[in-house]
């Protein structure tokens, strides 16, 4: 069959997003790409390059590629700030689309930008009352969110939901003063800052900092908590988050708590060794924080080798936040008539193939179906358009 | 070949079978899965077998998928697009992509067969780390596939009742997901015994990958005893005995297991570097076929046309195999099409009065797009990336690129001098992949940027010719970047290294001409830090300023 009359919805334009709705219009198949924000590129998009003086294979450069990739192909057509309203599944899916309930975060200024060059609109007015009486607030090419978003409905063939993942709420581990200390941050935060100054600043003075702790497992691997899942991508981010610390700073003491590091990238033993001769490993995951003079931060953990409780003072403490279920995966598992597994996320049928699901023409890609770094992130997209592809018939 | 007028672009034909090397699960479902879309496949395996028989330790927790993958290896035996060939192996592969010639030997036979893309689909191997932990085999001492085979007969079983078993695991080698997954499987196994006590001695436990955190507190929940350690237990008498000082109870803890059983290591098949040399592919860390670059993940080589799956390019279990055959099947639909493929027709050009065959381009392309005829070096248009490195190795200046051929990129150097009223013009010499974009993100995020700085983009930093560097100080420029992939990023693998190399020649030349070193430098940047090259080129202006304007004006 050919590939000329068909049409696929892909639920989601971050990285997963993103390489399916790209990897299926390789094949001429028609793409409709909805994104709830305003913007592409979802939280990948916001991270920093991790290279020291070589390449460290976090692959945020290939999310930046691949929005570049999608926003200039003619046979995806994007729709932002928008969101399905009803499905109905009679063979075909008929979509009804509106504008999503998309709301920024109330502390933000009148015009928020796009993390990419490749975001268009790239600056989006989203108060409009911010801006008034200021007109250098407002870019050339700004848009207005209230004028976003897209009311209709179209037919498509098949579905790959693609809605992401949530970084952990740091506020919901209470006593690590998260926003309530300018100096703790969590290493989505760390990402922005590095991303936005090519180097790391206490955000409460801008000063370089000196000691700087990272809590590993914030939010992932937590019984209390009832995530009894590794997020996988917290050691590896951290630990090469830590290596650039290093490497614009040698002086600079780092010390890791952890209950086990997982691998980073292929050469992971050779990468730990490195780390292990630069920062300080303890295998204990502080409780609490506590605020000292100057914005320093006061921490207290047992010493394995006396068993004795010390207290510890950093500038900085990065609290290394997982993975956990999108928001909305609950109202989009209702929807698509697709289960949810006991944490909270979608899964496949079966473990071999994790992107169809036992709905007909509905699939899965990326973090949708569980924690994954953006290179698996990938692969599990190319792995969806595959099985779509597979699903049409095209040939 | 059809000429396809006035487009740059040409039509031609292309082979459309497809080589699968490895006859493991993960070749079977590569072979079904593009046989699936068309083409018609070779599968060659060395061993008399196929599938689940040769490396039952990928089958680990697949208990419910068993079934599907049985009926996979049934399924591939009968069709009539797929070739199998067991006992043989691959013995050369000439040409490129689209068009491999590759020779097979089986028994006394070689055959040949005309392949468009190669699929390497080899398994991992494992191996005993007894050594390690200082244990000899013995009755009471067990490999973890030992244990598995135990587990896997009902009979063997029953002597495991009443018993004491210890794990040693991430103790003698940092370890995997895959490797907890066996121990971790073994361990619920074990629990439903009657009356077997398990400890597990581990260093790190690597429970990134879905469902190994649950399973490691199940195990704890039915009793299962961890002891989480940063050096290797004491072990007593051959595993008779093993003791450690436990920091948090600050007193020895001892246990005398009926069984201790070692983890393996999970390593790359040894075939690989064979494979590797044959296909002209690189060899990544720890002897898996594929490199450390981003830019070629998940399936990619560094050869357009021949791709890397499962175990063949990381430790991985089958689902993970699958995910890859499934890119491997996308990729494969769309350089393959229908056989005929369009081509710029001027991707690299080969000037056949100046090519004396001296095959520097054969030796330096990275993606192995170059093979010879009787007059020239001929550059396969299909597997050509257009990086421009063989361009500017070659010493007769024989190769020229679409889009950034000598002429217009030494325009471009001169044109890129601006008068400026006393600030320092700068020649930014941009990766398109990297530099080029990140100063466009500079630029459109009005991030500080000098005003005399420019921007020449090239295909690749390996793009950069001596005498561009050279020409632009010549034409006046105050300073000269040259802004590649960092190391380890770059699409053609090696193309910022030759670029490197290029800059040292040039500093190296600079110094004779009494010009200061300064003035030239080389930085690795990425395509989404606009920041970062920001402050690269304010400091770079700053140095600038420091030295004043170029003497050569």
């Amino acid at each position: 069959m050919s590939a000329k009359d068909k049409k696929i919805m892909v639920i989601g334009g971050g990285i997963a997003g993103l390489t399916a709705a790209w990897e299926l219009s390789r094949f001429n198949i028609d793409v409709e790409l909805i994104e709830k924000t305003p913007f592409l590129g979802g939280y990948a998009i916001q991270y920093c390059c991790k290279a020291t003086d070589e390449c460290r294979q976090c692959g945020a450069c290939t999310v930046e590629a691949m929005l570049k990739n999608v926003v200039n192909e003619p046979k995806i057509k994007v729709h932002l700030a928008t969101e399905v309203e009803k499905i109905n599944n009679s063979g075909r899916f008929s979509v009804d689309l509106k504008k999503s309930s998309y709301k920024p975060d109330l502390s933000t200024e009148g015009v928020i930008r796009g993390y990419s060059k490749n975001n268009s609109p790239l600056h989006v007015i989203v108060d409009k009352e911010k801006c008034e009486g200021n007109p250098d607030a407002v870019p050339e090419g700004a848009v207005e969110l209230d004028t976003m978003g897209f009311s209709g409905k179209f037919d498509v063939d098949a579905v790959i939901l693609a809605s992401g993942f949530k970084p952990f709420d740091a506020e919901q581990k209470g006593t690590y003063g998260y926003k309530k200390f300018p100096n703790v941050v969590t290493g989505m935060d760390l990402e922005r800052i590095i991303r936005e100054n090519a180097t790391v600043v206490r955000p409460s003075d801008g000063k370089t900092a000196q000691k700087i702790a990272f809590i590993q497992c914030v939010g992932s691997r937590d019984e209390r908590l009832g995530h009894l899942w590794c997020s996988q991508v917290c050691c590896p981010y951290a630990l090469r988050m830590a290596e650039i610390i290093k490497h614009k700073n040698a002086d600079a003491e780092i010390t890791v708590f952890y209950m086990d590091i997982q691998n980073v990238g292929k050469d992971y033993a050779g990468f730990y060794e490195k780390c292990k001769t630069e920062f300080r490993f303890v295998r204990n995951i502080p409780v609490d924080v506590f605020p000292m003079e100057n914005d320093s931060l006061s921490m207290r953990y047992m010493n394995e080798e006396d068993g004795l409780c010390i207290n510890e003072e950093f500038d900085l403490v990065v609290l290394s936040v997982g993975i956990v279920p999108g928001p909305d995966n609950s109202n989009l598992s209702d929807l698509f008539d697709v289960g949810l597994n006991e944490d909270g996320f979608f899964t496949g049928i079966d473990k071999l193939n994790s992107t169809s699901t036992l709905k007909d023409g509905i699939f899965l890609a990326g973090t949708v179906a569980g924690p994954k770094d953006i290179a698996a992130s990938m692969a599990h997209a190319g792995q969806a358009a595959s099985e779509v592809i597979k699903h049409l018939g095209v040939s | 070949m059809t000429d396809m007028k006035h487009t740059g672009m040409e039509e031609i034909n292309i082979a459309t079978d497809v080589l699968v090397l490895g006859g493991g699960l993960t070749g079977i479902k590569a072979a079904s899965e593009i046989a699936g879309s068309g083409y018609k496949v070779i599968l060659v395996e060395k061993d008399p077998e196929l599938g689940s028989q040769k490396g039952p330790e990928s089958l680990i927790g697949l208990e419910e998928e068993y079934k599907g993958l049985q009926d996979l290896e049934d399924k591939i035996k009968t069709d009539s697009n797929v070739e199998i060939l067991t006992q043989a192996s691959l013995v050369s592969a000439a040409g490129v992509t689209g068009d491999f010639t590759a020779r097979l030997s089986k028994g006394e036979e070689v055959i040949e067969h005309n392949v468009g893309a190669i699929v390497v689909a080899t398994d991992f191997a494992t191996g005993a780390l007894n050594e390690k932990y200082g244990l000899s085999p013995a009755d009471n001492v067990l490999t973890q596939s030992q244990m598995d085979e135990l587990l896997a007969s009902e009979a063997d079983k029953e002597k495991l009742a009443n018993k004491t078993v210890a794990f040693l695991v991430g103790l003698g080698q940092e370890g995997n997901p895959l490797v907890l997954e066996r121990v971790l499987r073994s361990v619920l196994a074990l629990q439903e015994i009657d009356g077997c006590d398990v400890y597990i001695y581990a260093g790190e436990l690597k429970v990134a990958s879905n469902g190994l955190e649950r399973m490691y507190k199940e195990s704890r929940e039915k009793g299962a005893v961890y002891f989480k350690l940063t050096e290797k237990p004491e072990i007593i008498e051959n595993g008779k005995t093993i003791s450690f000082f436990d920091t948090v109870a600050r007193r020895d803890i001892e246990i005398l297991p009926d069984f201790i059983v070692v983890e393996e290591e999970l390593r790359a098949d040894q075939l690989n570097e064979e494979i590797a040399e044959i296909l002209r592919i690189n060899v990544g860390p720890s002897g898996f076929l594929q490199n450390d670059n981003v830019h070629f993940f998940p399936v990619r080589s560094n050869r357009e046309g021949i791709f890397v799956a499962g175990s063949t390019r990381e430790i991985s279990g089958l689902p993970s195999a699958w995910t890859d055959v499934e890119n491997i099947a996308v990729e494969v639909r769309d350089l393959l099409g229908d056989g005929k493929k369009s081509v710029a027709k001027n991707k690299a050009v080969v000037d056949e009065t100046k090519c004396v065959i001296c095959l520097t381009c054969y030796r330096c392309c990275p993606h192995g797009a170059i093979y010879w005829g009787d007059k020239k070096a001929i550059i396969s248009p299909v597997a050509c990336q257009g990086c421009g490195i063989c361009a500017s190795e070659c010493p007769m200046d024989a190769i020229q690129i679409g889009g950034f051929d000598d002429g217009a990129m030494n325009e471009e150097v001169k044109n890129g001098v601006v008068s400026g009223n006393g600030m320092p013009r700068i020649i930014a010499f941009c990766c398109q992949n990297s530099g080029f974009e990140a100063g466009e993100m500079a630029d459109i995020f009005k991030m500080q940027v000098p005003d005399g700085l420019r921007m020449i983009k090239v295909p690749c930093a390996g793009k950069i010719d001596l005498d561009y560097i050279l020409n632009a100080f010549v034409a006046g420029a105050d300073g000269v970047m040259v802004m590649a992939c960092h190391p380890g990023n770059c699409k053609s693998e090696n193309g910022n290294t030759y670029a490197q190399w290029r800059v040292n020649d040039a500093y190296r030349m600079l110094e004779e001409v009494g010009l200061e070193k300064d003035r030239l430098c080389f930085v690795g940047t990425a395509s989404n830090m606009g920041s970062g090259f920001s402050s690269i080129v304010v400091d770079m202006e700053k140095r600038i300023n420091e030295l004043g304007l170029s003497p050569l004006k």
